[in-house]
């Protein structure tokens, strides 16, 4: 019951957020500077012919009804047509891309989530020790360096120096992802780093929470021994924290890909995003902004209900005396 | 004949090393704790009694270093490892902590936490270490024990949760139980229900007990022997008798003196209070620990200083608690004796007071009609359990609340407001002073600043030389010197820094202060001078109080008036002597029965309340007391509000029963 409203609540927010942000992204494209056009038509395009596009365009409708008009359109699943790559519809391109970022996202997710839980959880028990020291130093380390730094050395390590892995992730015309799995390798890698130091160091500091907690306490002068009692007792309720840590950066994840893919050339939602920018096509940059921002808010309502289900003191507030 | 002894500790010293320097938290300690025998520990905090109690399970913080011997039937648990301390812990030697709601993990069901610990100790199947956790509940008296191993420690009340931590430590039935203030934070009613349990499964079971304890009632209901102990050491041990009637060690006199207890009001005695407080003690200090706070210091009483026993069983390491050569410092009762039916006009009507929380369907009664009266120039003592009402008619008085209903009228004006609606008039004249003065002094600026503040603000003086000059007329009135002129708030004591938050409240003489628990937080004999204090700047300025706190003995000594509470309604109200003594209502009886007696020999009638006050969010429409009554008449009390009965001009009662039953045994 209370699950359920919670849920619900949860839901209808989210919805709120992608509504209120939606409407922003269209605001932003709307007075960016630049005539969509002009973009279109060029320089030299005739002002009787920028009048005509204009219109055809519906540039000319009052901003409600356009925004309207666009958000209607993308709830039925039609993203409009390219403003770069005339005649192509969005929808041909960039699900394909999408598709190789969360192919590429969850890659680095198997690599870096259970490392950095591990390690951290591993830090926090030997906290102050040697074991302790190694990691946060690792950590700090490659927490430092951008992705791109990381990235140039991962290259120059495991494709230059020893030749294991492609230099760039490109896939070779005529062939899919599938066949070219080893190209997710090495950007996945670079992400890892980055997002190691962040994660473990959040693990660590909730593992010490638990450990130094009073029921911990309780648990181990009950004469239970420390193994039982880091994973019985500790350990779901120092995962908890950095689960939703987790969560929370999967939207920002998403962003950060655009830094890695660009770097190793990999044909993704960042590299589209990025070209859709560069190039100004407005209806692209729409489409992967707002998809940006979805899986951000997705993420967030799916870590609320994860936190919910792992956390029984949440699960059943208002059951309370 | 001579029991065979549990435990015995030998020369326990512990110390910690910070970066700086060594802090000593124990210091030569030797106790022995017979089969079957119970041996309380009683000191204020600070003074190493829970050091004690993790030095003898072997669990010190990583910067800890012990030395000496503790023998636990003859093995020195000190060089057992850590898999041969598992065989203790929990089995032999068990622990009950001072709150039970963190002892227990919030996402394991209580009857997992129970299960494993016979599934360890014992090598039970699953089947039988549930049954043996049913068990051990039905010990402590939980009703539905099967229904109750399902649920998560948040889903049930403070009380039972320290219960099941009790049975907890007793599922394998161990040869010592340490109990570290298991009751500190229950309120009285459950405290002496689960203090008989402890009594009666310590007989069952013939355990041996440790009980730690800063209240020195709690530990005469429990224990056979007292230990004292003072900023690492134990200073004094003896019978709960000889501790109380015939201390030696100055300490453990001036410790007694402190306790507001039954008896003791503020028209005859003043607190005892010890100056200073439990300093942090390095490891080059040696002699007398208490020297900088004793009054029967001498150039020589320290020459000789050292447990010694001085009668049979009873051992004191300095005998001068009643010395002659140095006599007892004068104490001076408060002036003005409460003058019998000199009438003062009111200084502050509630009336019809109601105040809900939360929407509806789940709405709260903090507040249920609530109407009294306060006298210019006296104190209200508000008391009841927690949830009973207390704080958040403390709070809508001083406008950090709005009522929802009723009038609030102060001065003759309705205050029934939020405080952004008060005169500034008003908003000097109501202040208040909380449980934790940390909280509302912010830590950064210095004390006069702090003072200053209302000051500028309320009184509007200007001038930065008049209003220092004022800060330290008042700073001398909470016995603060200049010094403290330019200190931060956050490198006070807790005392200290009540002293400044009555500072604060006492700069620009307000009619009315609204005191919120203002020494739970503090040590006995912190408390006591904050209390005598409390009590001078009243006499002094005239104001009156509104004071709340759950303990009774604080507010039977500092109140002119009395008023209890239960479940957001009055059940009785009246001058301080009439509500202490007969005819009193039903609540009143028991909370004053349940209040543990400082006095070992006082044999005070016992009356237990089962369960805790109900679902606040449930209306109620008889008496609100009504489920846990002992004197309960019948359908009646649940289905009509008990009528308003008037023993005197001021002293009514909420109840059907006819006055003669109210103070029948
Ligand atoms: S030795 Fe002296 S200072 Fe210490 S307690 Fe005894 S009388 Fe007081
Ligand atoms: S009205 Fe009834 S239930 Fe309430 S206190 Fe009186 S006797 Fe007890």
């Amino acid at each position: 019951m209370n699950l359920f409203k919670r849920f619900s609540q949860r839901l209808g927010f989210m919805i709120l957020t992608l509504v209120v942000m939606s409407f922003l992204i269209f605001l932003l494209v709307e007075i960016m500077p630049g005539d969509v056009a002009q973009t279109v038509l060029g320089q030299s395009a005739t002002p009787e012919s920028l009048a005509a596009l204009r219109e055809s365009m519906g540039l000319n409708d009052p901003l409600m009804v356009r925004y309207g008009h666009w958000a209607g359109k993308f709830i039925r699943g039609d993203l409009g047509e390219s403003l770069y790559m005339r005649g192509i519809q969005i929808n041909t391109i960039f699900w394909r891309k999408v598709g190789h970022s969360i192919i590429l996202a969850l890659t680095a997710l198997i690599f870096y989530v259970p490392l950095s839980l591990f390690f951290g959880v591993f830090a926090g028990v030997k906290a102050g020790k040697l074991p302790d020291s190694i990691i946060s130093f690792f950590g700090l380390a490659t927490m430092a360096l951008p992705e791109f730094v990381s990235g140039i050395i991962l290259i120059t390590l495991f494709a230059i120096k020893i030749p294991l892995l492609p230099i760039t992730s490109i896939i070779p015309i005529g062939e899919t992802l599938w066949e070219n799995l080893n190209i997710l390798i090495l950007p996945a890698l670079s992400i890892t780093l980055v997002m190691f130091g962040y994660v473990s160091r959040m693990q660590r500091s909730s593992m010490l929470t638990v450990m130094n907690s009073d029921y911990i306490r309780a648990a181990i002068l009950k004469g239970m021994p420390r193994g039982y009692v880091i994973f019985r007792h500790a350990l779901k309720n120092a995962l908890l924290p950095t689960i939703t840590i987790i969560g929370m950066n999967m939207g920002w994840l998403f962003g950060g890909l655009i830094v890695v893919e660009t770097l190793f050339g990999f044909p993704g939602l960042g590299s589209l995003t990025l070209s859709a920018i560069k190039t100004r096509d407005v209806p692209l940059l729409e489409a992967s902004v707002l998809f940006i921002t979805f899986i951000f808010v997705v993420s967030t309502f799916i870590t609320d209900m994860m936190y919910l289900f792992l956390n029984p003191r949440i699960r059943f507030k208002g059951s309370d005396s | 004949m001579k029991n065979k002894s549990i435990l015995e500790i030998k020369n326990l010293d512990v110390e910690y090393s910070t970066l700086t320097d060594k802090v000593v938290a124990l210091k030569d300690i030797n106790i022995t704790v017979e089969e079957g025998e119970s041996l309380g520990i009683i000191g204020e905090s600070g003074c190493g009694k829970s050091t004690l109690s993790y030095a003898i399970m072997d669990y010190l913080p990583s910067n800890g270093l012990s030395n000496g011997k503790i023998l636990f039937k003859g093995e020195n648990l000190l060089e057992k490892s850590p898999k041969e301390q598992t065989k203790y812990r929990g089995d032999r030697i068990a622990m009950v902590y001072q709150n039970p709601y963190s002892s227990l993990n919030p996402s394991l069901t209580i009857g997992f936490q129970l299960d494993e610990v016979t599934m360890f100790h014992r090598g039970f199947s699953r089947k039988e270490a549930r049954n043996a956790s049913i068990e051990a509940l039905k010990d402590l008296y939980l009703g539905d024990a099967a229904g109750i191993v399902r649920r998560y420690p948040h889903q049930i009340s403070g009380g039972m949760q320290q219960r099941i931590c009790i049975a907890m430590a007793l599922l394998c039935k161990p040869d010592l139980l340490i109990l570290d203030e298991p009751t500190t934070a229950l309120d009285v009613t459950t405290e002496v229900v689960i203090l008989d349990i402890i009594s009666e499964l310590k007989k069952k079971y013939n355990m041996s007990l440790i009980y730690i304890s800063h209240d020195i009632g709690v530990i005469n209901k429990v224990s056979d022997r007292i230990a004292v102990m003072y900023r690492g050491e134990v200073v004094e041990t003896g019978s709960q008798h000889t501790i109380y009637k015939h201390p030696e060690h100055p300490y453990t006199r001036a410790l007694i003196n402190c306790m507001p207890r039954s008896g003791i009001v503020k028209e005859e005695v003043r607190l005892n209070a010890i100056p200073g407080y439990v300093a942090k003690r390095s490891a080059a200090e040696t002699g007398c620990p208490f020297v900088s706070r004793c009054e029967k210091k001498t150039l020589i009483c320290q020459e000789n200083y050292g447990l010694k026993e001085s009668k049979a069983n009873h051992f004191s390491s300095c005998s001068r608690a009643y010395a002659e050569d140095v006599p007892d410092k004068e104490r001076t009762r408060l002036k003005i004796p409460l003058e019998n039916n000199v009438k003062e006009e009111n200084i502050l009507s509630i009336k019809d007071l109601y105040k809900y929380y939360g929407g509806p369907g789940k709405k709260v009664r903090a507040l249920d009609g609530v109407s009294v009266s306060l006298e210019r120039n006296s104190v209200l003592g508000v008391v009841g359990e927690s949830g009973c009402g207390k704080s958040t008619m403390g709070l809508t008085v001083s406008g950090l609340l709005k009522p929802t209903k009723g009038q609030l009228i102060f001065d003759g004006i309705d205050i029934a407001v939020s405080w952004r609606k008060r005169t500034p008039e008003i908003l000097k004249n109501i202040q208040l002073i909380f449980q934790n003065p940390g909280r509302s002094l912010n830590p950064s600026f210095t004390i006069e600043t702090i003072i200053g503040r209302p000051m500028k603000k309320l009184l509007g003086i200007k001038s930065k030389t008049e209003r220092r000059k004022m800060v330290i007329d008042i700073l001398k009135k909470v016995d603060l010197g200049e010094e403290y002129l330019s200190r931060k708030a956050s490198q006070l004591s807790g005392g200290e820094m009540q002293r400044v938050a009555l500072a604060r409240a006492f700069s620009i003489s307000p009619d009315l202060l609204v005191c919120d628990e203002p020494t739970s937080a503090l040590d006995v004999s912190v408390q006591a001078s904050v209390l005598n204090l409390l009590g001078e700047l009243q006499q002094e300025s005239k104001a009156s109080y509104i004071f709340i706190s759950h303990d009774l003995n604080v507010i039977n000594y500092i109140s002119d008036y009395i008023m209890v509470m239960y479940l957001g309604r009055i059940c009785e109200y009246g001058r301080k002597d009439e509500v202490v003594g007969p005819p009193y209502h039903p609540y009143t009886e028991a909370l004053i029965s349940a209040v543990p007696d400082v006095d070992p020999d006082s044999a005070k009638q016992q009356i237990r309340l089962e369960g805790s006050p109900p679902n606040p969010t449930k209306k109620i429409k008889g008496c609100p007391f009504e489920g846990r009554c002992h004197k309960k008449i019948g359908k009646i009390c649940e289905t009509t509000a008990p009528p308003k009965v008037y023993f005197s001009d001021d002293h009514f009662v909420f109840c059907h029963l006819s006055p003669g039953k109210l103070g029948a045994k």
